[in-house]
């Protein structure tokens, strides 16, 4: 790792919750879209520094949880709290959310990258007109996100100027900008080539190991989640089936739908 | 055709219609500059999450896009101080009814932009925990913009074509001053021909930068950040075809 990035670790786990505290829980959440009810009563907890790996069938509520917990959908029903504060109870936001929200990333499946504006511009706008950070300051931040994600050679790149795999790793860094403690990745390489895919995914785990920024990931890729995910979830029809470690889940698993879906997935 | 041209009457009344030129492109530079900027809130109230709201804003594009603009016009400069008891001048009616009328539209063209905005574009600014304000600034509006280019220079050269409506409530534009020099000298032909060819000089230019604006845009795709090469381009030897969804 080099000098610049070691500092920066170092920052990054000044503000981190501490390995091990749960970052991340959630109970009782319920969403409903119409008659269809989304998530029933989801009770999840996600630890700090953790990759948590989501699996499951299209609709089954993987993607609403990630939403949830970004602030990007707010649950019928249920309490949440990040990082010890509550974040969500009585069906709406708290005060508190204001407050810790700047400590949570998501990274989309389509590329959202804004076309108009190059890579630095896409890295510096949030810091400088949210947290205020002068021009200098967001350039040696955004310096560093990007050699995090090896993509210092692109700061002046145009989005449609790289490849899916490169605007991904520059999504991640655009993340990074803001100090996360929790990414988010809702199938983020689903997109992708296999070859790049594992790029992108390695990248999310060493963040982890070297940052201790701690992953929640949509993906259907289960040879990174056996060898990288800390614990798997399962979700099937708006439930949590299985929540285990991969070891549990991959090979002792009991769940028959489980059973069925990583059946699917591998073949 | 027995009829002996004389264009000393252009000569000798060229300032005079340069002087109507120039108040024809300062109105309309004026209308669309502030065309341009009222759009943006008409046409985000337009998309309100409020119904009520929606229908205003609705009802507002309706109306001007639904009536004469001479109509308009004719009631901001006739109508209007019966009902308010002030009297408009002239030029400035003509600038109320034709941004009124130019904003309407732009509206609407604006909302295409706004709505041809990937919803991802938007979250991913939330997500970076931006305020509705700067993501209206920094992510929907550029792009929406260049995205309603040709829209929006299409509208501004019809406008610029449609100031010649002002003539009729005695703004001294180019149309009103060729039209008096014409009925003082009877020489209609040369006067408005020449008047003509002031409006086609500025309209033409104009008129050739958008299509090339929008070829240029049909040959390296959309805003979205997605460069489209021309199917010749894609089709060449050797050309290895790059997806990108």
């Amino acid at each position: 790792m080099s000098e610049n990035s070691a500092a920066h670790t170092g920052t990054h786990r000044d503000i981190a919750a501490k390995s091990g505290d749960v970052l991340v829980s959630c109970r009782g959440l319920k969403k409903s879209f119409g008659d269809r009810e989304v998530m029933k009563s989801i009770d999840f907890d996600m630890l700090a520094g953790d990759i948590t790996v989501i699996i499951g069938r299209s609709g089954s509520g993987k993607s609403t949880l990630l939403r949830a917990i970004a602030g990007l959908t707010d649950p019928d029903d249920g309490t949440m709290t990040f990082d010890g504060e509550v974040v969500f109870e009585d069906s709406k936001r708290t005060p508190a959310w204001k407050q810790v929200d700047s400590h949570v990333g998501m990274i989309f499946q389509s590329y959202t990258l804004w076309p108009h504006m190059d890579v630095l511009k896409n890295l510096t706008l949030a810091p400088r007109k949210r947290l205020g950070m002068s021009e200098s300051a967001a350039l040696e931040r955004a310096e560093k996100a990007l050699a995090e994600v090896g993509m210092s050679d692109h700061i002046h790149s145009r989005p449609s100027e790289l490849s899916g795999g490169e605007r991904q790793r520059v999504a991640i860094a655009r993340a990074l900008m803001m100090r996360p403690k929790l990414l988010l990745c809702d199938e983020i390489t689903s997109a992708l080539d296999p070859p790049v895919a594992a790029e992108v995914l390695d990248v999310l785990r060493r963040l982890k190991e070297e940052e201790g920024i701690a992953v929640a990931l949509v993906t259907h890729d289960m040879a990174f989640a056996s060898k990288a995910a800390d614990r798997v979830v399962f979700f099937h029809e708006g439930e949590i089936a299985v929540n285990a470690t991969p070891d549990d889940a991959f090979n002792k698993a009991e769940d028959p739908e489980l059973k069925k879906f990583i059946d699917a997935v591998r073949f | 055709m027995n009829y002996t041209f004389d264009w000393s009457v252009v000569t000798n009344n060229f300032p005079r219609l340069l002087d109507g030129l120039l108040l024809t492109v300062e109105i309309s530079v004026i209308v669309i500059i502030l065309s341009m900027i009222f759009a943006i809130p008409v046409a985000l109230l337009r998309m309100s999450k409020i119904e009520v709201v929606r229908w205003l804003a609705q009802l507002y594009i309706e109306i001007f896009r639904c009536t004469p603009l001479l109509v308009q016009l004719f009631w901001v400069y006739y109508a209007l101080p019966t009902l308010t008891g002030i009297t408009i001048p002239g030029t400035i009616s003509a600038v109320i009814a034709l941004t009124l009328n130019l904003t309407a539209f732009m509206a609407e063209a604006y909302r295409s932009g706004f709505q041809a905005v990937p919803p991802e574009q938007v979250e991913a600014g939330k997500m970076l925990r931006l305020t509705r304000f700067q993501q209206i600034r920094h992510i929907i509006v550029p792009q929406a913009l260049k995205q309603q280019l040709p829209v929006i220079m299409s509208l501004d050269i019809s406008l610029f074509k449609d100031t010649a409506l002002v003539s009729t409530i005695a703004v001294a534009d180019l149309m009103f001053t060729a039209n008096k020099i014409s009925t003082e000298s009877y020489r209609a032909l040369e006067i408005l021909s020449v008047a003509a060819l002031m409006y086609f000089l500025i309209a033409f230019p104009a008129s050739l930068i958008l299509s090339k604006i929008e070829r240029n845009m049909m040959e390296t795709g959309n805003v979205r950040g997605i460069r489209r090469k021309s199917l010749a381009a894609q089709m060449a030897p050797g050309t290895k075809v790059e997806v990108k969804p």
